[in-house]
């Protein structure tokens, strides 16, 4: 199993706590971004566009503990920028910690090795790399030569010391799916204990505006990946939200569900969509107009969204909302291959690239 | 009321206007209001000239622009190189100029192919896109 029993209990419990005290809208993860600078400049993020004023700033440790007590989650996702650049990280990580919350870092790695002396293994702990395909395609994804072999190093550095680590990949359209399935094995044989993936959303203030995939595509992405699944991939993620990637199920969007926090307030309606903030997560709740987000709402910056952030709590819902949906989850977990003999669509496997041979994501004809 | 969902499946990202440098119109209600939803999402720093005379240049971060009146709504700003920020009604302001730098712009995969075919044309290696600097 990809996650520790203590943390599947942990947010199970929650969970069923929440419904039966009626509560209809609940956060099950936060999503700490205690800052925004980066030193990766990735064209497809819309998280790190702003004047260098804005992202010298930071959250203080007591201020990250205070959102976390504030909504009271069991679960905190820390992304940015990137994180292990916090002067105080390693301070926010023990305080989390020491609140018996489980924490996912989400981190490029390219500072990993040099910083893990800062953290103890844990089982609170996961550091979760970024990893968007194989050597190239990575090195592309993320605008810098170089970047994966780095970040290789620090996986394997942080497992050789104990530490729990995962990957997260994040697709855009060009994405091949044969390279994808491949870079699983890849993850898998590096030995960490899951992979999490995500369609690229898109944000309006990230660069490129060219890459992003519709729900159609990303449905057709997913299947050709997730489908025919090799025995040992694991995936640190709700078998039911991989299933609605796949196209197999649907959801409405559960967008407090994954709630976010950083130096500007509590950003409303979502991880993704910045559409103002709200100084209280009380006041997110109560003075964001839910309706007007979702695909159902028509809101045309929802229309193509499938991320996790929005949709992974709808599954989780599902799970424990119903008879009908724990069964679901116990089979999807029971019977994870996903038999599929069309998923690729008798597409040959392209060959794997030589490393320095940039892999091209198709351009504009505007280029 | 937005139209149906399906219709906009296929439209995806948005064209950033190249504002950098615009002194927008702010004679009427409707021209403010629409000045501050495009400095609510400008990736860069504006300045607002006050009724009271004061400047201030910052990152609007936030907009309340639900009310009836512009005495109603405000903009949020976190203010350049001081740690506070600050709310500023819509009828407070007299004039805007998007003066700051836009961060995103000139950054898309397009422009990194070109600038890796260039670099790797010259012989260069660790070939990648820069953080953006701090000072």
């Amino acid at each position: 199993m990809p996650v520790p029993v203590s943390q599947m209990w942990t947010v199970a419990s929650y969970v069923i706590r929440q419904r039966m005290a009626g509560r209809k809208r609940y956060p099950f993860v936060l999503m700490l971004e205690p800052l925004l600078r980066c030193n990766l400049a990735c064209a497809g993020c819309g998280k790190i566009q702003y004047p260098a004023h804005v992202l010298k700033r930071q959250l203080t440790p007591e201020e990250c503990f205070r959102a976390v007590e504030e909504c009271g989650v069991p679960v905190v996702s820390i992304p940015g920028g990137e994180p292990l650049m916090h002067p105080q990280i390693a301070e926010i990580v023990d305080g989390l910690v020491a609140r018996k919350k489980y924490i996912y870092l989400c981190t490029n790695a390219l500072l990993l090795k040099e910083k893990l002396d800062l953290f103890k293994p844990s089982k609170y702990l996961t550091f979760s790399v970024h990893m968007d395909g194989e050597r190239d395609h990575h090195d592309f994804a993320v605008c810098r030569e170089g970047t994966y072999d780095v970040a290789v190093e620090g996986i394997r550095e942080a497992l050789k010391r104990g530490f729990r680590v995962t990957t997260n990949t994040t697709l855009f359209e060009g994405a091949d799916p044969h390279s994808v399935r491949r870079f699983f094995d890849d993850m898998m044989q590096l030995g960490v204990e899951g992979m999490m993936l995500s369609p690229g959303y898109t944000y309006d203030k990230a660069p490129d505006q060219e890459h992003f995939l519709s729900r159609r595509k990303t449905r057709n992405l997913f299947r050709q990946i997730l489908s025919n699944r090799a025995d040992n991939w694991r995936f640190n993620m709700s078998p039911l939200f991989l299933e609605f990637l796949m196209g197999r199920r649907s959801y409405s969007c559960t967008p407090w569900g994954m709630p976010t926090y950083n130096i500007f307030g509590w950003q409303k309606p979502c991880y993704l969509l910045q559409d103002g903030y709200a100084d209280t997560f009380e006041e997110l709740l109560r003075e964001t107009d839910w309706e007007r987000y979702g695909t159902e709402s028509g809101n045309p910056k929802c229309a193509n969204c499938m991320v996790h952030s929005g949709y992974e709590a709808s599954a989780v819902n599902d799970t424990f909302g119903s008879l009908g949906g724990f069964l679901a989850t116990v089979r999807s977990t029971l019977f994870h291959k996903y038999k599929d003999p069309d998923a690729m669509g008798g597409a040959s496997p392209s060959p794997r690239t030589n490393a320095g041979q940039l892999v091209q994501i198709a351009t504009s004809q505007k280029a | 009321m937005h139209p149906p969902a399906g219709t906009q499946e296929e439209k995806l990202g948005v064209v950033h206007e190249n504002l950098e440098g615009w002194i927008p119109p702010t004679a009427t209600e409707p021209e403010i209001r629409l000045a501050l939803e495009k400095a609510f999402d400008y990736r860069g720093d504006v300045t607002l000239t006050l009724k009271d005379g004061r400047k201030i240049e910052g990152y609007v971060f936030d907009r309340k622009s639900a009310g009836p009146s512009l005495a109603d709504c405000l903009v949020r700003v976190m203010i350049k190189d001081q740690p506070a920020k600050l709310n500023v009604a819509y009828s407070d302001i007299a004039a805007l100029a998007f003066t700051g730098r836009d961060t995103a712009a000139g950054k898309s995969f397009a422009a990194w192919v070109k600038k890796y075919n260039d670099k790797k044309a010259a012989g260069e290696k660790n070939i990648g896109i820069d953080a953006e600097p701090l000072d």
